[in-house]
């Protein structure tokens, strides 16, 4: 009797050890991947982009064997730019055990509202957007991001505000959601540190059609720089198109959203000619490593923005880290996120080589600033917050 | 002083073009309230579904961005077909999804026009993509008469076309309500539908016509922002119902003219409140009014006490 307890004990504990250590599989059964953002809406361009970039990715892994000869499956999450569904598609890829990583989720609000979910499940998440430095300020092991933080970008804006257009009076104007709101605080913060004080800031509504109020209020401060902080390409295009119509002389110089030939420069009809836009990507069509994807994507897809490629690289990154866990025939959540923390000088197609630091986020950081001339961007200056 | 009274010259000019959309949208909401006391919370959606008819119409008249046939002709065909496009939907609605409802309780009807909304914006999305629809529209009105400048205010040409035929809009069916035998019917069936019947007023008629012109008038609307803001997808009909609604029960739901001021009122309110705070708060100053007027008139600014019935 005693004998028989024991044993029960035993299994108990045996078992509890195994499920704390989490699910481990055999890779035969499949192999998943997550892909969460806002398919839908008003990012849903860049969003596709980011998809289809993945989607490329996965392609050509399996169009080499796949990994340990099991293709890979690439599932959809989309969240229309709304929390509350961001939450539901994490719940949803949580659930999923051949899910073994995520890219994205591409929008900070959304980053932020999920983290706990797919951290509680050890679920490793490579963005190729989300900006807002706290993400990876709160002690997660399981987030990792391609692309450079909002500080990164905040002083470098901040750089290029003053050396290259010369402004002595900015007037910033920002949507109120975290990535924007962010990067706001980070550029006055820094504007302010260069000796740059003439500020006016005041918000706008994204997806609100009409700026018009907030311009003309941003007219009367007659500043050299708008600033223009909105998350989506059509919300740039109306600003332009709006400061253009009030006649306001200052320089448009709009966020990483803008940096979109179709919802920016044509959408705005011309408004746009000489604006500026950052972004976090460099020109892909310099990098000789990125010819075959900008091949490839564009013969597939449609013309590239910039968001395809830092996706392209995380799903890159992110099926190197389940091969390596897989090598054994044996996968886990866990192996897949111990690899991908261990990415070191990853030479994919941004032109730099890719290395996470402790918390998650890339080493070094570099800004692009890019102006439109004609029907195009045009890479005038990179950042490096010196 | 002088750059603070431009600023609100300016915010004036922004204020009365928003507010004039706001008015057109009220309009179908506070229509649509008179006869059957209920909320048509599909109506954002029939403003929206203007827009795309708006859209299309642009589109089909257009090769590569230019119109082929004179700017004044293709606004006004868009116009046509937006109007027809949502009043036949307008009326399509009231048919299949509001008039077997009729004798039901009004929270039957409420939840009915809720589905109406889900279903177009999702049928909507599904026909038409999530993508943002652009109104190239710079090449429908000459670079030389674009903007207007009045010191250092600036007019668009578009907004005061749109305030024009916004004003036009809302005069013919001040007239088409005051003078016109089926004006008096239709106030006659919102003032008592059972007396209205008795007298020989055909109810049903009267209200399939309601939604008409209600719907016509909101597909307008969405034409209208489509040509001043150059952008339309599924998704627009929400925030511009619920401004079309908040301004028809500002002026008084129910009342045709209090519709037209409390939108007028609610656009200019939102364009000031940027000037006087910040942007972030011209929502929060706008339902404000809202509420104190509510408060203190709880039928609106131009609606009428009216008597519990028993």
């Amino acid at each position: 009797m005693k004998k028989a307890t024991l044993l029960f004990f035993l299994l108990v504990v045996t078992g509890l050890f195994f499920s704390a250590a989490g699910y481990s599989a055999d890779v035969s059964k499949g192999i998943h991947v997550g892909n969460a953002g806002a398919f839908t809406g008003d990012a849903a361009a860049p969003c596709m982009e980011i998809f289809n970039s993945s989607q490329l990715a996965i392609d050509e892994w399996n169009e080499r064997g796949g990994i340990q000869g099991v293709k890979i499956k690439h599932i959809m999450g989309d969240d229309a730019m709304d929390p509350a569904q961001g939450v539901n598609v994490a719940q949803k890829f949580v659930s999923d055990k051949l899910i073994y990583g995520v890219v994205g989720p591409p929008m900070s609000h959304i980053a932020q509202a999920t983290l706990k979910i797919y951290g509680g499940a050890n679920l490793v998440c490579i963005t190729s957007a989300a900006s807002k430095p706290e993400l990876t300020e709160q002690g997660y092991k399981h987030f990792f991001r391609v692309n450079a933080r909002n500080d990164a970008h905040g002083p470098n804006c901040a750089l290029f505000m003053k050396k290259q257009l010369k402004a002595k009076r900015i007037a910033v104007l920002n949507e109120k959601v975290a990535y924007c709101e962010n990067l706001a605080k980070e550029t006055i913060k820094a504007l302010k540190k260069l000796g740059i004080t003439d500020i006016m800031q005041d918000t706008i509504v994204g997806g609100a059609k009409d700026f018009s109020p907030v311009l003309t209020k941003a007219k009367a401060f007659n500043p050299d720089v708008l600033f223009f902080v909105a998350t989506a390409a059509p919300d740039q295009a109306i600003g332009v198109r709006q400061a253009k119509e009030l006649g306001i002389k200052a320089t448009f110089f709009g966020t990483e959203g803008a940096r979109d030939k179709k919802d920016f420069i044509e959408a705005s009809e011309g408004a746009a000619e000489g604006a500026y836009v950052y972004h976090f990507g460099p020109d892909i069509y310099s990098i000789p490593e990125a010819g075959s994807y900008v091949k490839i994507f564009e013969k597939t897809y449609d013309v590239l923005s910039g968001f395809g490629p830092p996706a392209y690289e995380a799903m890159n990154i992110l099926l190197t880290a389940i091969d390596k866990a897989a090598k054994d025939g044996d996968i886990s959540r866990e192996e897949v996120r111990k690899y991908v923390s261990q990415t070191e000088n990853y030479k994919g197609i941004l032109g730099f080589p890719i290395t996470f630091d402790d918390k998650g986020d890339l080493k070094g950081g570099a800004t692009y600033f890019f102006k439109v001339a004609g029907k195009d961007f045009k890479q005038i200056a990179v950042m490096t917050g010196k | 002083m002088d750059v603070y009274l431009q600023q609100l010259t300016q915010q004036l000019v922004n204020g009365l073009t928003l507010g004039s959309i706001y008015a057109l949208i009220a309009i179908g909401y506070t229509m649509v309230y008179g006869i059957l006391f209920m909320l048509n919370f599909a109506h954002g959606e029939v403003y929206m579904i203007g827009g795309f008819a708006g859209w299309w119409a642009l589109h089909l008249l257009s090769r590569n961005n230019v119109p082929i046939m004179n700017a004044a002709i293709v606004i006004s065909l868009m116009l046509i077909i937006a109007m027809g496009v949502s009043g036949l939907l307008g009326m399509t609605i009231e048919r299949f999804a509001y008039r077997p409802l009729r004798k039901a309780p009004r929270m039957n009807l409420l939840l009915s026009a809720l589905g109406v909304s889900i279903f177009l914006q999702n049928m909507v999305l599904t026909y038409q993509g999530a993508e943002i629809r652009f109104f190239h529209v710079s090449s429908l009105i000459p670079e030389s008469i674009r903007v207007f400048h009045i010191g250092n205010v600036v007019f668009s040409f578009m907004r005061i076309l749109v305030i024009f035929i916004t004003f036009m809009l809302m005069a013919l069916l001040t007239v088409m309500v005051k003078k016109t035998k089926v004006g008096k019917a239709m106030r006659a069936t919102a003032q008592d539908t059972e007396a209205a019947a008795f007298m020989g007023v055909d109810v049903d008629r009267i209200i399939v016509f309601v939604f008409l012109i209600g719907s016509a008038l909101g597909g307008a609307a969405g034409t209208l922002v489509g040509l001043l803001f150059t952008q339309v997808d599924y998704y627009v009909g929400f925030q511009a119902g619920l401004k079309g609604f908040t301004a028809a029960v500002l002026g008084g739901i129910g009342n045709i003219f209090g519709a037209m001021m409390g939108g007028i009122i609610l656009g200019l309110v939102e364009a000031l409140a940027t000037t006087f705070f910040s942007a972030a708060y011209k929502d929060v100053v706008a339902f404000v009014i809202l509420i104190l007027v509510l408060i203190f008139r709880p039928w609106g600014l131009m609606g009428e006490k009216v008597p519990e019935k028993v």
